[in-house]
């Protein structure tokens, strides 16, 4: 909570707490851009996403000028919003490409193009519920703590933290399968 | 639980990429400067603006007015006031501030320009353009951070009465009236030249001093204040007879009345070398430049025309030595 939320106006009268958006785009952008990477396994559909998240958020900064915490929160929840109208869309317009990077029969072309990093993390993460997934993406993708994970989520932290651990476990298993 | 090979598959966005973006933001940022609109929401977004309006309103002390017809108020003694935190949500969800809660027209005169980083207070003095006071006890291992300075920005409105009135009708506000010669009505609200210095501790305390000249809000003169402050309570959710209470009880030429919400665990007024202050002791208080706190404190008071705040995740006693020791 910041001060603004204590005492209206607090921002308006304390300029100390105005941000240096350069600072904070260097610091934010690439871990919503992870979060992004995590979440649709696709590193150009996450640039395009990124980019509608800080369209949206640079819109209407001015709110957090001075409160940097409020604005790092508010991004996620952006970018959560921004990723699941993502996932509707893809549902509405191209359902079979559902699946990125898991369908059979590849070709010797897309073979090579799962060797990537992003495709081999898409191919991870791809069989996960949606739940898991962006937990993952928040945790790994995002670099937030599980308290903040919690905060954004509205999962209690400990629930958060059992969560994660049994994903990952999950996850480590198939990961050393696939090496 | 290993979790390495997960971490290990963040990636540096493309430079390429992270530099067109960082310059489509940019543009945004000139977009909203060149049109006036948007300029004036972005400037008031910055504060909460029906809580502004009753800070502008109440900010107090009347001085001699350079201007002609002009009354200028300055801070000198605080009050605070519980609001309604369902109401600020409300407002918020709205997106009213000071230029639609008044309902005119909202011009940013001077920005402020964003605050400057200095070594030391010494360094930051030249930039502030006054020699800052400093704190010259630290409790719990406390030791200095950084100064920064953010120059002074002014921000002028016209009273739309029309709107106004159909804002306190939304607000089932029926039962006040305006106060006369509102409409159209220049305010112009100044914020000087503010100093903060932030200190440091074990366990990752961080406190803030914040310092400077009292903002200072024109008004036409002979508007009636009281009024005007009481409609400012009302739209923040104040109770009718509260707010007419406190409307008629302090002294609105020499005090700023802090709109406080629910978050604010307790508040109370105490000495600060003489002065009155203001203790808030909050839920979470988050310094300047800092993460989201814990628990916190925040003690405004002036001195000799100058304005402060101590605030940080101290205990109340602590925060209020630091302030004591303020020179």
């Amino acid at each position: 909570m910041a001060m603004e939320q204590v005492i209206p106006g607090w921002r308006w009268l304390s300029p100390a707490r105005e941000q240096d958006w350069d600072a904070l785009y260097a610091e934010q952008m690439p871990r919503v851009y992870n979060f992004l990477r995590f979440r649709v396994g696709n590193d150009t559909v996450a640039e395009d996403l990124t980019s509608i998240v800080f369209e949206k958020a640079w819109r209407a900064r001015s709110r957090y000028r001075r409160d940097l915490a409020a604005f790092g929160t508010w991004l996620f929840a952006i970018a959560r919003n921004v990723a699941t109208d993502h996932f509707r869309q893809r549902r509405e317009h191209a359902p079979l490409a559902a699946a990125a990077g898991v369908a059979s029969g590849a070709t010797p072309e897309e073979l090579a193009e799962r060797r990537s990093d992003g495709e081999r993390l898409a191919r991870l993460l791809a069989p996960l519920p949606a739940r898991e997934r962006e937990l993952v993406a928040l945790k790994y993708g995002a670099g937030l703590t599980n308290r903040a994970i919690a905060r954004l989520t509205g999962l209690g932290e400990s629930n958060v933290g059992t969560i994660l651990h049994r994903v990952v476990v999950q996850l480590r298993a198939e990961w050393g399968e696939r090496s | 639980m290993d979790d390495r090979f997960l971490e290990a598959q963040r990636r540096a966005p493309r430079g390429e990429f992270a530099n067109a973006l960082r310059e489509r933001l940019t543009a945004l940022e000139r977009d909203a400067e060149v049109h006036p609109a948007r300029r004036g929401r972005r400037w008031l977004a910055a504060g909460l603006a029906a809580a502004a309006l009753a800070v502008a309103f109440t900010f107090p002390a009347v001085r001699a007015a350079a201007q002609q017809m002009l009354d200028v108020f300055r801070v000198r003694d605080f009050a605070a006031v519980q609001v309604d935190a369902a109401r600020i949500q409300q407002l918020e969800n709205r997106h009213l501030d000071p230029g639609s809660v008044l309902g005119g027209k909202v011009e940013t005169v001077h920005e402020g320009g964003p605050p400057q980083r200095f070594a030391n207070v010494d360094a930051a003095a030249a930039a502030a353009g006054f020699t800052p006071a400093r704190p010259t006890l630290l409790p719990a291992a406390l030791a200095p951070e950084s100064v920064f300075v953010t120059g002074a920005a002014t921000m002028r409105m016209t009273v739309d009465e029309a709107k106004l009135r159909s804002l306190l009708e939304s607000l089932d506000v029926r039962d006040l009236e305006l106060p006369p010669g509102l409409d159209q009505a220049p305010i112009e609200v100044r914020r000087p030249t503010v100093v903060v210095q932030t200190f440091a501790g074990p366990r990752h305390r961080r406190v803030a001093l914040v310092q400077c000249a009292s903002p200072e809000v024109s008004l036409p003169r002979g508007l009636d204040l009281a009024r005007l402050g009481e409609i400012g309570m009302r739209v923040l959710g104040v109770a009718p007879a509260e707010a007419h209470r406190i409307a008629t009880s302090i002294d609105w030429r020499t005090t700023l009345v802090v709109p406080v919400m629910s978050s604010a665990t307790r508040f109370q007024q105490l000495d600060v070398n003489g002065a009155r202050g203001l203790l808030l002791e909050t839920t979470q208080t988050q310094v300047p430049g800092g993460p989201d706190r814990g628990p916190g404190r925040v003690l405004l008071w002036t001195h000799d025309g100058r304005v402060y705040a101590v605030m940080g995740d101290l205990e109340s006693l602590d925060i209020v030595q630091i302030a004591q020791s303020v020179h």
